[in-house]
């Protein structure tokens, strides 16, 4: 079995970066398709998505749950909290109030959606790792980085070429 | 556990004052204070701090208006008096703490630390009380006093510290007070009433401050009981409890009850009856 | 939109390695004047630590409060500082969904100062209890007493607001810095490195590292808003849920969430001119950008007046005897000094932002910022004072004005807030340099855009032709050795 690499090609033009992905993605180079790139940016860049076509996000579900589960604790919470208070009325109001229950399942709805997205996002997003090898530092600079996570070892040299042909401006590769 | 609690009880807990509230009065304390027949002379502030241990700040803290008078005599006059000596004319009006029925004071302590009892009193619980201070802002009678200082290590030099009350706490800095009905000798006369198996009677024990008065101008007692001397009072001069209402017939000069502050919807417990003045004599 | 170069905010051909090296030269190397200011705000701060003691000590008495003025300036403080919290949620938040770009170069502090100034507001309502040592009790934790604490006071609220907002707000600040984290761990040495290596988690800007964060930036600015909102508006209910004459005014949620914006934007505004002047940011806050906020201010301060107003004219026309009492004893009776100051600093002082000539002047618009805080604090000052001094019972009246203790801590705040941002500023970026290359891509394509549609003749912005307003002239760095540009102005 041929061996497997992984290779990087630095962009400093920015629009070649997006001809190049969309060349891939229109199948420039055989046994590589656009899922097998990732595109590394120093900023938000709105052509990469034009150019890799959609890729899901799933934040916003979670958002959704964190959110419901807050009002819903929030809720009970306070509720089940001043009925197993009774000793203590006050003011001649209800034991649950709800005029004034409202507004912490409101603050609770915030506190649990802002957390729920927090806590997501690194997972979703796919953080805590190590940095690979072929990282540059120029990716926190202008750079512009496409990363094919996996070619064939016989298509190594076709996807070099490819990239030379496009105008990267560096290309990185290692054995994985 | 509190789920099947909620569920099960929700409508009761979502009743109001006016729609008589999730507990039921075991009494309620009130008072009628005829300013007709008082004459201002401090007995009943005095007797207060006599029996509720209440700190003597001194002349300087007194001013800054530091005082802890649960029981203050508010004294007015008219502004165009054209006597010779206006201070004559001097009206008095004992205020302390109107126990009311929907209290601004409770619903804002963070801590629940003021609540509402049984005998429909404002409790304060000393011990829970972080000093907000959110109850007197909201007090319209503002007669709630706060601690500004230790003022214990001050107050009763010794031997004075033997003249305190021992059915009652000395309070400490940081800590809201205010007038109880003094809740002490309610207690005992409850406790009594309950080893003898009987109600509370009217007139068993009274407050401090009515003890003291000379002239017999505050009447204490129980509202729940109709045969009450408040009670008497209070329907004489046909007050009633709840939200105030705007039907008072005002042409019976008889009719002299008014509780301060009513229109506040705070249905207090102290109602005050009217000075005759001397002009209209 | 932003297609005139009148509008342009920056200069679109910025150097991208120029940005990162702007940015990480203003972290290192503090000056003389840096390490001047931190030992000013260390002993002022020091002073609020002399005078809390011995508050703490001695009891409440020392700050002078007595039986009818319960609260007094810790209160007035407090409302000002959460207030001033706003305004970085206005910037980065709401001026983020609605897409206006030149936010972007000046956000990262705005937000720093939210979380600072709300670290800063959290102080007040703990050092104003009578016994701070119980300060957990207002949290709702399982006892086995079963005892709670009293969900319906607004006190309460303010302290699930305040966390939820802090713990937002400052979440906000570190999600939107987690890219720039990777670029200083890739361009700084030494324990920075290090530093910025652990915050960055790992960035390393790839498509699924970004489509992630976009939306949860947005998701989180979405939430932001209406807990803004909402943390003013309780802030208000503090006041507004009470029985007091003054305070219990209907339009006060909408008044105090106006109020703290435009107490926010002038905090912005003078921090922006400390920044520019200080740490040579001419490039990126640049006097469009300056103007713009200043216009923004303007509107808000419009949106205040008139609810002010309003709220006069409602308690005019009410004919409550309280209420018309005090309104009347604010503009006359003993506290009417503070109440002219207020009305000459937040409704006269504002209308210099509508010359442009004023807009662009940095030491006038300095000037004008204080003014505005200055104008704000009395007002949250005369909010809480002359209603506890002239409240229902006429016998408890009283005027108060606060003795040293008070004023130590007060003032103190201030040298705690600017000593957090200090330190801010030489530890994280204070210009968000991911964003500021974002907004050159930005600026680029729509003056291609610009001028393709030019060429093709559909249309012919009026400004194009109009020759650039002074200042517009981008300087380089270069450009700028002699003296102290952006500040001689216009």
């Amino acid at each position: 079995m041929a061996s497997k690499h992984k290779m990087l090609a630095l962009y400093d033009d920015f629009e070649e970066c997006f001809k190049a992905i969309k060349a891939i993605r229109g199948g420039a180079v055989k046994g590589v398709t656009v899922d097998d790139l990732t595109v590394l940016s120093p900023v938000d860049h709105h052509g990469i998505d034009e150019a890799l076509g959609p890729r899901p996000v799933n934040v916003q579900r979670f958002t959704l749950l964190g959110a419901l589960f807050g009002v819903t604790f929030g809720f009970f919470f306070l509720a089940s909290a001043q009925a197993s208070f009774l000793v203590q009325p006050q003011g001649g109001k209800p034991v649950v109030p709800l005029p004034t229950n409202f507004v912490l399942m409101y603050e609770m709805l915030i506190f649990f959606a802002v957390w729920t997205t927090v806590l997501v996002f690194p997972v979703l997003s796919g953080l805590f790792k190590k940095r690979d090898s072929l990282y540059s530092e120029k990716l926190t600079v202008d750079h512009m980085g496409v990363i094919v996570e996996e070619v064939d070892g016989h298509n190594l040299d076709a996807m070099k070429d490819f990239f030379k042909n496009n105008k990267a401006v560096e290309i990185r590769e290692e054995k994985i | 556990m509190s789920f099947k609690n909620i569920m099960e009880n929700f409508s009761n807990y979502r009743k109001d004052a006016e729609m008589g509230g999730h507990h039921d009065y075991e009494h309620r304390w009130a008072m009628a204070i005829d300013l007709d027949v008082c004459t201002g002379c401090n007995a009943c502030s005095t007797a207060c701090y006599a029996e509720n241990n209440l700190a003597v700040v001194g002349k300087e803290k007194f001013e800054k208006g530091q005082g802890m008078h649960w029981l203050r005599v508010e004294r007015y006059w008219e502004d165009n008096d054209t006597r010779e000596h206006p201070e004559n004319g001097a009206m008095f009006l004992p205020m302390m703490c109107q126990q009311c029925g929907a209290a601004t004071c409770e619903p804002v302590c963070p801590v629940a630390a003021t609540y509402h009892t049984p005998d429909g009193l404002n409790a304060q619980v000393y011990n829970r009380c972080i000093g907000s201070r959110y109850c007197n802002n909201n007090c319209p009678f503002r007669v709630r006093y706060f601690n500004f200082w230790s003022y214990y290590e001050s107050s009763w030099p010794e031997p004075l510290n033997m003249q305190l009350n021992p059915d009652l706490s000395v309070r400490d800095k940081g800590v809201m007070e205010k007038c109880t009905f003094c809740i002490q000798r309610i207690r005992v006369a409850k406790d009594l009433a309950r080893r003898e198996e009987r109600k509370v009677i009217d007139g068993e024990f009274l407050t401090a401050c009515a003890q003291a008065c000379p002239t017999g101008a505050i009447v204490f007692g129980d509202t729940m009981n109709p045969e009450s001397q408040v009670s008497k009072a209070w329907a004489k001069h046909q007050i009633t409890r709840g939200p105030h209402t705007h039907t008072k017939p005002k042409d019976n000069p008889e009719l002299r009850g008014y509780r301060i502050f009513a229109e506040l919807n705070v249905d207090p417990s102290v109602m005050y009856l009217e000075r005759v003045r001397e002009t209209e004599v | 939109m932003s297609n005139s170069p009148h509008d342009k905010v920056l200069d679109e051909n910025l150097k991208w390695t120029q940005i990162n090296e702007d940015v990480i030269r203003s972290m290192q190397n503090p000056r003389k004047a840096y390490w001047i200011s931190v030992a000013v705000c260390v002993s002022m701060f020091f002073c609020a630590i002399l005078a809390e003691i011995y508050q703490y000590r001695m009891g409440m008495g020392t700050a002078g409060l007595n039986n009818p003025h319960m609260w007094d300036m810790y209160l007035a403080t407090f409302v000002f500082w959460i207030g001033m919290s706003h305004a970085g949620t206005l910037l980065s938040a709401i001026l983020h969904i609605i897409h206006a770009q030149w936010r972007k170069p000046i956000y990262r502090f705005a937000e720093a100062m939210t979380t600072f100034s709300l670290l800063t507001a959290g102080f007040f309502p703990m050092i104003h209890l009578g016994r701070i040592w119980n300060l957990y009790w207002v949290l709702p934790y399982v006892s086995d007493r079963g005892v709670w604490p009293n969900f319906r006071s607004p006190l309460s609220w303010d302290a699930f607001a305040i966390s939820t907002y802090l713990s937002a707000s400052a979440l906000f600040l570190v999600i939107g810095m987690i890219p720039d984290m990777a670029v200083l761990r890739d361009h700084t040495k030494g324990w920075r490195a290090k530093v910025y290596g652990v915050l960055a988690l790992g960035w390393r800007g790839d498509d699924r590292q970004w489509r992630n964060f976009r939306k949860t930036y947005m998701l989180m600015a979405c939430f932001l808003i209406p807990l803004a909102v909402s943390v003013h508006s309780i802030v208000s209910s503090d006041f507004s849920m009470s029985i007091n004459p003054g305070w219990h005014v209907t339009t006060f949620p909408p008044y105090f969430v106006a109020g703290a914006l435009y107490s926010g934007c002038a905090a912005i505004m003078t921090l922006f001119v400390c920044l520019r002047y200080f740490f040579r940011m001419e490039d990126y806050m640049t006097l469009n950008i300056m103007e713009k906020t200043t216009k923004l201010t303007f509107a808000i301060a419009g949106v205040w007046n008139y609810l002010l107003f309003v709220e006069f004219a409602s308690v005019w026309y009410g004919h409550s005897v309280y209420d018309k009492e005090l309104l009347i004893a604010k503009a006359t009776g003993d506290y009417a000094p503070v109440f002219w100051t207020m009305i000459f600093c937040s409704t006269v002082v504002p209308f210099t932002m509508a010359f442009q000539k004023l807009r662009r002047h940095m030491p006038t618009m300095f000037i004008v910022s204080l003014f505005l805080q200055l104008g704000m604090y009395t007002e949250r000052w005369m909010i809480v004072a002359p209603t506890l001094a002239m409240s229902h019972n006429p016998h408890q009246w009283d005027i108060l004005w606060a003795p040293v203790v008070q004023w130590a801590i007060v003032f103190g705040s201030f040298g705690w807030f600017g000593l957090l941002f200090l330190v801010f500023v030489k530890v994280f970026p204070s210009v968000s340099m991911y964003e500021v290359k974002e907004l050159t891509l930005h600026q680029k394509e729509e003056f291609e855009e610009e001028r393709r549609m030019r060429e093709a003749g559909m249309f012919m912005p009026e400004s194009a032709t109009a020759p650039p307003l002074p200042g517009d002239e981008h300087k380089r760095p270069e450009d700028r050795v002699a003296g102290r540009p952006g500040m001689e102005g216009a």
